[in-house]
Parts: structure tokens; sequence; C-alpha cells
């Protein structure tokens, strides 16, 4: 060792033992970083650079088994703001200022959806389902304005407006909890909107499709660099309806005509339960909702009438239960259909006497004659000699008091009415029971669909449908066609051939020459009968329940019409049914065909009905 | 034989390698960085200009002979002071601070190049204090020489610049074996200053802590002169009873390390006021991004996460030079300067980052070996400071990164965008290089 190196010390090479440590830690701090961390800083780079303006896909059509649009798409605008565009405050006020009163609404409602998007980072929608008249003055606008975007989108369209709403539902936006259950397969995003009733609940995964969108990759500012993906959207699976559109359509407006425009009507395939109609009213026109305005929707909702009486309601079948009594009585091996029974006018129960709706008699009564005229004193004396415990067995065999199986929510059971329920409840049965029964009065209640059912089963000898409207489900990616609703019996009514064709004769009877005379249509053979529901806070409640089919051939349609506050069956309910059959056997008045009167909506005409500009 | 032939030879091949390929990876980043910036061509053309001009400065500081400095320190001394006042009358006032020399096809930042000749002056000047380098008065000595140049770059002002030589200052006072009381004295003045500095501006971000008592005493010490008047008795008073404790203890230190460190906590505070009063609310705003950085990702903290996102994203090996998506959109800011490792871990991925890294180290190891064979004890002392300037640029760039140091907006030697750093830097590489050409052959 050198003399000279005397002036060196080792504080340098302890400086240097510091570095390598230092060096160390930085070395692993930066593979924690860049190798443990990397997927997550990468996510974070991704969603940096992309942004996405989706565009919402067409949801699935609906359409009736004829073949008529009832649900569709049409297009619309929607005025988008992409949160990485400029950011600054003065910025979005001048946007806000420009752009207010070209989408009607005020600036601060503008600034704040501004802010909100830019906190968000995302793209935001500030309007959507533009007019075409905004849609050009912001088409110039936009161009001033880096970050905001006018996109096609579709808007649901009800060609029919409220056509068979209750059955169809509606759309709306998501709220708090439904976007915390959401499904994430399904993509949704916060301005989603989702059906929020009938079919288009049911069925939302089905009808949504993939929205498809332009996946942008933007610079620090916000501006659009390129366009990293396409993404077409693919369309939602269409549903077809076991409705007929005719039916359906004359169901609605014979509801809608009667003096209190409440009630229901259904129709149903005797051969297969399938529901051809199935009208309540009050309705609603879904298309209300369209404008997805939150606050709106909320209002609307509150008024319109979610409640579907044809499903919901329960009433006292009235009169039409009479075919059960009749059913019941001719279970009884000693009961003579043709055996009369003198109505006076009323009926001397010993504690108490019942009266006949006709006040001055109907004189001698048959099974045929009881059942015409609806005669009151007839059943009366019928139930009293078969009792109670066979029309329950009976009510019970039609699955009286449990719900028809159809597949919407909410339906109503009703109330099966007899002795062994009311010994159930360890309470007990008077005669005056068994001939409030006999006629369908008293604790006996029961929904339209329910009678539909009942009124299949018996033009069908007995096979208790579960009642179902969808048909099925086509992909309109694969093509593939999902089969949902399938006839599927509940319960046999088991009676002999011959209790069916005294009942069928005597309804047919009904028709010819008794109270359901309104429903008579040459050509046809129907088979009706009415019923009223005596209604102690108010006007009677009118029933008919009809099944018909051409001559010769097993009847095909079951009807029943149920009007609140209707009064008399045949007049308040009558027509309106006797519409429904026309319609579907496409017969006039005298029984003679008719062409369609009005062209349908197919989709092929809808699209080229869209195309033309409105107000030609 | 080969081993002679390295030994005989007049450069230090690989410190030089090690250089080579740091100006590399900084060349191939700022054009990938530049990539997509309008004026890409004009920062990429100055970039390889300041290689030129670096390459000369290199060969410059090789070739003389670093004694001379070591001679003439005075007339360095001088040339110092002289660009440190010339900016100040004729330089331009850019980004709120006059820092550069405006010249016809670029512009200097003498400051750079002074941060290096300092450090030669200091070199010099403890080196001519040969034995009595333990006294008090070659540390006040130094002071006194240096206070003209840390107050003229404060005028600038050019915090980046004294972040830089006084942890390099310190390292060289170390070096030269200095009393290590003064070295603790320093380092306690560095620590109140900082402290002091960095609590007030908290206070200030959080206006609603003054609420305590304790708070808003500390906050009033910083504006009101009879709080300061109250700081200054409390420490006189703590420091005659240290004093006055030890000697109870018959432990008889010098009253005079009383006196010091009294004067030493009192000159960090004071600095710490000045430095205060001299920050911008910007600056504010990085020390509350280091302090929290979760708490405003948009604001203040936006720079260190997406120069973090940067380098996460890039993985191992990276996204590929140009392509990072990071830095071309422009999330990173400053990218080409003081983030531009962000765009290395980004684009060449950890490969990228460790490499700089050991590339650094590789620089730091080669400046202590150049050190312990050096012909003088002034050579000696230069490898010291040098190393403590590449050492803490290090660790402030990359601790930036890591979150563990605040923005100082202090670039990366060789690899970050602007001339003035680059050519210094080479210089002072240049200058290791002579000490080495100039070594003992042993």
């Amino acid at each position: 060792m050198p003399a000279t190196k005397i002036f060196f010390n080792t504080r340098l090479k302890l400086l240097f033992f510091v570095a390598c440590a230092a060096c160390g830690i930085i070395a692993l701090r930066l593979v924690d970083i860049q190798v443990l961390r990397h997927s997550y800083y990468l996510e974070m780079a991704e969603r940096n650079r992309t942004q996405v303006l989706y565009q919402t896909a067409p949801r699935g059509r609906i359409f009736t088994s004829d073949g008529v649009v009832v649900a569709s798409n049409a297009p619309s605008f929607s005025f988008y703001y992409l949160a990485a565009g400029r950011k600054d405050i003065p910025y979005l006020q001048q946007l806000a200022q420009d752009f207010a009163p070209k989408l009607g609404m005020s600036e601060e409602a503008l600034t704040e959806k501004l802010t909100e998007g830019l906190k968000s980072g995302k793209a935001i929608a500030l309007a959507e389902n533009l007019s075409p008249k905004t849609t050009i003055a912001l088409q110039e606008l936009q161009i001033y304005y880096p970050g905001v975007y006018l996109l096609e989108e579709t808007k649901r369209d009800y060609p029919y407006g409220g056509f068979a709403s209750h059955l169809i539902g509606y759309l709306g936006s998501m709220t708090d909890s439904e976007w915390r259950r959401r499904d994430p397969a399904m993509n949704y995003r916060l301005n989603s909107k989702i059906g929020k009733n009938g079919i288009e609940k049911k069925y939302e995964a089905e009808l949504k499709g993939e929205d498809g969108g332009a996946y942008l990759e933007v610079d620090y500012r916000g501006r659009v660099r390129r366009v990293i993906e396409d993404r077409k959207w693919q369309p939602g699976s269409d549903v077809h309806l076991t409705l007929n559109f005719a039916v359906q359509r004359a169901a609605e407006d014979g509801l809608k005509s009667t003096s209190t425009g409440r009630g229901a009507a259904v129709a149903l395939d005797t051969r297969t339960g399938a529901v051809l109609a199935l009208a309540s009213a009050p309705a609603y026109n879904p298309n209300i909702f369209v404008p997805y305005n939150d606050a709106d929707v909320s209002n609307i909702s509150k008024n319109i009438s979610e409640y579907n009486l044809a499903i919901q309601g329960t009433y006292p079948p009235a009169s039409t239960f009479k075919i059960i009594t009749a059913i019941a009585a001719l279970t009884d091996p000693d009961f003579d259909p043709s055996a009369h029974v003198n109505c006076p006018g009323h009926y001397d129960a010993g504690s108490r006497i019942f009266k006949c709706w006709k006040r001055t008699g109907h004189g001698l009564m048959n099974l045929l004659d009881g059942l015409a005229n609806s005669c009151d004193v007839y059943f009366y004396d019928v139930a009293a000699r078969v009792g109670a415990a066979a029309i329950e067995r009976v009510q019970r065999a039609f699955m009286f008091g449990r719900p028809t199986g159809i597949d919407l929510p909410g339906e109503r059971a009703g109330n099966l009415y007899g002795p062994t329920k009311r010994a159930r409840n360890k309470s007990y049965w008077f005669i005056g029971d068994t001939l409030n029964l006999s006629i369908g009065q008293g604790e006996l209640l029961v929904t339209p669909l329910k009678m539909a059912q009942f009124a299949a089963a018996i033009a069908s000898k007995g096979n208790v449908y579960r009642p179902y409207y969808i048909e099925k489900l086509v992909s309109n990616r694969t093509g593939k066609e999902t089969q949902v609703g399938k006839p599927e019996i509940l319960n046999k009514a088991d009676y002999p051939a011959s209790t069916y064709d005294l009942i069928w004769t005597s309804l047919k009877y009904t028709t010819d020459t008794g109270t359901a005379r309104w429903a008579k249509i040459p050509g046809l053979d129907v088979y009706a009968k009415t019923g009223t529901a005596q209604n102690p806070h108010g006007d009677d409640h009118a029933w008919f329940l009809a099944f018909a089919g051409k001559p010769g051939e097993e009847p095909s349609i079951a009807v029943v019409v149920f009007v609140e506050y209707g009064l008399h069956g045949s007049s308040a309910a009558g027509p309106i049914a006797r519409e429904m059959l026309k319609a579907y056997f496409g017969v006039d008045d005298m029984g003679n065909p008719v062409a369609q009167r009005q062209s349908l909506l197919t989709q092929e005409n809808y699209e080229e009905l869209l195309e033309t500009p409105a107000g030609e | 034989m080969l081993k002679e032939a390295v030994g005989r030879s007049k450069l230090d091949w690989i410190l030089f390698g090690a250089m080579l390929g740091l100006v590399l990876v900084g060349a191939l980043c700022i054009m990938s960085a530049m990539n997509s910036i309008s004026f890409s061509n004009s920062v990429v053309r100055t970039h390889v200009l300041a290689l030129c001009i670096g390459a000369g400065a290199f060969v410059a500081g090789w070739s003389f002979n670093y004694q001379i400095y070591d001679e003439q320190w005075k007339a360095l001394y001088t040339f110092i002071l002289i660009l440190l006042v010339g900016v100040l009358l004729f330089g331009s006032y850019q980004r709120g601070s006059r820092s550069w020399f405006v010249l016809p096809f670029f512009s200097m930042q003498p400051s750079e190049i002074c941060r290096v000749l300092t450090l030669l002056v200091a070199a010099a000047f403890l080196d001519r204090r040969g034995p009595r380098i333990r006294d008090t008065s070659s540390l006040i000595g130094l002071g006194l020489l240096l206070i003209p140049i840390f107050g003229l770059i404060m005028l600038q002002p050019d915090f980046s610049s004294i972040v830089i030589t006084f942890p390099a200052l310190v390292v060289l006072l170390y070096c030269t074996g200095v009393n290590m009381f003064y070295l603790w004295l320093l380092v306690l003045f560095g620590a109140v200053a900082g402290v002091c500095t960095i609590g007030w501006t908290y206070i200030y971000l959080h206006p609603d802590l003054t609420q305590y008592a304790l708070i808003k005493i500390f906050q009033q010490t910083s504006s009101n002169v009879l709080y300061m008047g109250g700081v200054c008795a409390a420490v006189a008073l703590l420091g005659y009873g240290a004093w006055w404790f030890f000697r109870q203890l018959r432990i008889f230190l010098p009253s005079f390390y009383f006196v010091l460190a009294t004067v030493v906590v009192l000159g960090g505070f004071f600095a710490g006021v000045f430095v205060d009063h001299q920050m911008k609310t910007y600056q504010r705003k990085r020390v509350e991004a280091f302090l929290a950085p979760k708490s405003d990702p948009q604001g203040a903290g936006y720079n260190v996460l997406q120069a973090q996102i940067a380098m996460g994203s890039g993985g191992v090996f990276g996204k590929g030079l140009f392509s990072g998506t990071q830095s071309r959109l422009g999330f990173v800011p400053e990218k080409h300067t003081d983030f531009i490792l962000a765009v290395v871990g980004e684009e060449l991925g950890l490969w990228g980052t460790l490499l700089v890294l050991g590339l650094y180290l590789v620089i730091l190891w080669r400046l202590v070996m150049i050190g312990y064979s050096a012909g003088d004890r002034y050579g000696y002392l230069v490898c010291g400071g040098m190393f403590g300037m590449f050492f803490t640029y290090m660790l402030i760039n990359f601790g930036m990164l890591i979150g563990i140091v605040p923005v100082a907006g202090i670039p990366l030697p060789f690899i970050s965008y602007g001339g003035s750093n680059l050519v210094a830097s080479l210089y002072a590489l240049g200058v290791a290089q002579s000490v080495y050409a100039r070594r003992i052959r042993s």
C-alpha cells in the first residue's frame, strides 16, 4: 500500500453498500408493481384508454299466433357525452348553455348530468329518444363540441298501443335493487332499460339481446384516436304468443265500449288450453313508458292499472255456475233431467223464502228449460235433492278454488264453496248455503280466467287444461325455436259422455232460444250461458260463458266475458263474446265469411311503415 | 496480460459502457414517448444535438487533467457566480423561474452545469483544508463559500438543483472525513427544515386542523414574528439546558457544540420558513399527493398514479417500444422528462427498469472504484461528490415512481430529455474518467 493512499477512508465503500441496499429495495418494489400487481395495473391502463359508446340492441319482437307484430323496435337517437372529453367546468357550462334548450332540459339539470358523467368517467346518455327535428339541430352543434356524440339506437315500439298490455308489460329504468340483483353476465349498464311487467319482465333475459357499441381508444383528453372494435348488436329472441290478434282486439274493443270500462274477456282454445285472448280493462298503453324518463315512469306507473282483472279479480260466477249444479244432479242416478219442477217465482226453504230472478216465475221447468231460462227455483230444487256435497265434488273435478296455473304472476285462486270446506273450518252448513251455491252465489269466488278454463273443459268434455299464452321463442341469431307452452291436462273431469251431451244440448238451447241469444251466430254451433252476479255494493256483475265450433266439428274456442257492474250477462257481456266468436271464425253477423277488414302489421309492412316519414 | 492492458487503459470501459447503455435506452424511450406529439421531431432533434454537445463535454472532461479544477478553483468559483448572475440578468422567464439562457438554436440551463462545478469547487476547498478538515472552520468556510451559489439558485428559483446538490455535498463531506458530529448537524438541519416545511404545508392544505391549540401555535410560527422569537428562545433555552444537564453529569463537552447545535436547529427552522414562503400552490399539492396519494386521484396524485399504472401495465417484458398506451396517449405526464422511467417500465417492462437500475448501480460502483484508485485526494473527493449526485438522482427518480419520495420534478440523467442535464451529466462522468486515466497504477 503506497503511503500516498493515506488520504483514503472506507466511507465511500460504506456508501456503496448503502446504495446496493437501496437498489435492492427499489428492485423489490419494482417486482411488486410490475409483476405481482401487473394484471391490476394492466386493467387500469385498459380502462384509461378505452371508452365504449354502447348501442342498445333491439329487443326481441313479440308476435301473435297469426303473425302480427305487437311489440317491435323503432330507430331512435340518443345523445351521449363522453366523460373523458374536455373536462373543465367552463367548457361544461358552455355545453350546457348551448344544448339545454335543444334538449328541452334546464341548464342546471344538464350541468348536473354532465358532472355526473364526469365523475363516472364513462359515456353518459344526456337525452334519449330524440325527435328527428332535435336530431338535426344537434348534428350541427355536435361538430363544435368534442366529447358529445349522437348515436342511433332502437327504442321499443308497441304498434297497437295497449294491445294485450297486461300480458306484454312495459319497460323502464332499473331501480337500485334491480341494479344490485342484476345478472352480471347480461352486461347491463346503468341506463339499461329492463322489462318491468308481463312478458317484457318474464322473458327479459331472452328479449334483451346483446348490446353493441364502438370501443374507442382515447387519449388523456378524451380525444378519440381510433376505433378498436365496432361490435354489432345481437338482437334478442322473438316471442310468439298464442293470442289470436282479431279475437284479442275484439275483446279489448268490446271491453272498452262497456258502460263501466271494467271487465275481462278470455278466450281459450278448447283443444289445447292455449290462450286466444286475454283482455283486461282498464288497460294501459305501454308506449307511454318509452321516453323512459325516470321521474315520469314512476308517476305514470302510479296512475296506470297493472291490476289484471282477468286473473286477479274474483267474483261469484252466478248463473254460469248452474252448469256445475246440473252436472252434479246428473251424477245422481235418481235424477231425471226431463222431470218438471214448478217455478212460482220463489222457493220455500222452510226458514226462508228464496226468490227466482224472475219474480213472476217460470212455470214448469225441466233441466233444458231451467238452464235456458236460468231458472233459479229449478236449481234450488235440484240442489236440495242432490245435496251440496255432490256439487262440491264437481267443483273439485273442475278445480275450482285453485289457480288455473297460467304462467302469470299474481293469479288469484278464488274460493271453493262447499260443506267439506265449511266443516274443516268447524262451522255449520245450512240449507240456505246449498241453495246459494246452486246458483253460484255466496262465498264462491272465481276469476274470469278460471271460468274460461271451465268453459273449455266443458267444451272438451272434461279436460281441464292449464292455460298458456306463449307458444315459442325464436332466436334471431341461431333461428333456434324453443317451445314454451304446450297442452297440459291438469285434471280430467270424468263424467259420462251423456252428461256432457245433455249439457251441450242445454247450452245450445240456451243460445238458440234462451237467455244467451246474443251469442247466436248463424252457421256456427254456439253453446252459451249467461250470468248476473248479485253485488251488494252496487250494480250486478255480468258474466257470459260460451264455446263454439263449426257445425259437425268439436267446439274449438271457449270464451268468457266478465263486465264489472255490467248489470245483465246477456246484454252487457254477450255482445263482446259474440264479437270475439265472429272474429275467431272470421264471419259476419249472418255467419258469412268476411275478408280481413284492414291489413295488419306483419314484420315486413311494419318496417315499411317506419320508413315512411311521419305525418304522411 | 489482459488485466494489465485493462489496467493501463485511459478509459474505464465498464463505466463508459454503462453510460452508453443508459444513453441508448434514454434516446429510444424519448423517441417512443414523443412519437405521438406534433413537435416530436424538434424534441428528438434537440436531444441528438444535446448528445453531440454532451459527447464533446465528456471528451473535454476526460482529456483535461482534473487537477486543474483543484488548482484553479477560484476561477471556477467565479465562473459559477458569473453564470448564475448572468442567468438572473439575461435569462428568460419560463414556467415560474428565470433559469434559461435562450440561444439561437437551443436553450441552456446554467444551474445544471453549475451543479457539477459546485461539487468540483467544494472538493477543491475541502482538499485544501488537508488535515484541518475535522475543524469547525472548514465546515463554516464551506458554508460561507456555497451560500452565494445557493442564494443565486434560490433567486431563480430552482429547487430541484438544491435538492440534488445538498445531499451530494453531504456525501462529499462524509467522504472527506469531517467530524461526524457536523454531519449529524447537517442532517439535523435538513430534517428540521424538511419537517417544518412539510408540516406547514399539511396544515395549509387542511385548515380545519388549526382548531387544536398546539397545531395552531405551530402554524403561527411560520408567519408570526413573535412566534418565531418564541421558537428561537425555546431552542436556545433547550441548548442551554442540555449543556447544563451534561455538566451536572460531569460530562464535559465543549460548550461550543451546544451553541452550534442550537444555531443549526434555528437555521433549519428559518430555512424551512423561507422555503415555506417560497412554495407555490402546485408544490404544496405535490407534498399533499405524497402524504396521501389516494386522496385525490384526479388531482395531485394523478401523476404518480398514472406513472405507476404505466409501469405496472408493462409487466415483465413490457408492451414493446412505441407501443405503450399510457405514454403514447398522454396519460403519463412529463413522460419524456421527469417520468421517463414510467415509459421505460411500460414499454420495456421489468427488464427495462431493472436494466436502468443495474446500469446506475454499475456507474456508482465504478465511481467508487475510480475514487479508490485515484492518484490524489482530490480525485477521491471528486468521485465521492459524483457518487453522491448520481445516487441522489437515482433515489429520487425511482423513489418518486414507487411512491416513497414526493414528486420533485427531477430528471433522470442520461435517460430524460433535457439537454443541459445530459451535457452536465456526461461532463461529470468525463471528469471521473479523467481521474481514472490519471490513477495510481498498481
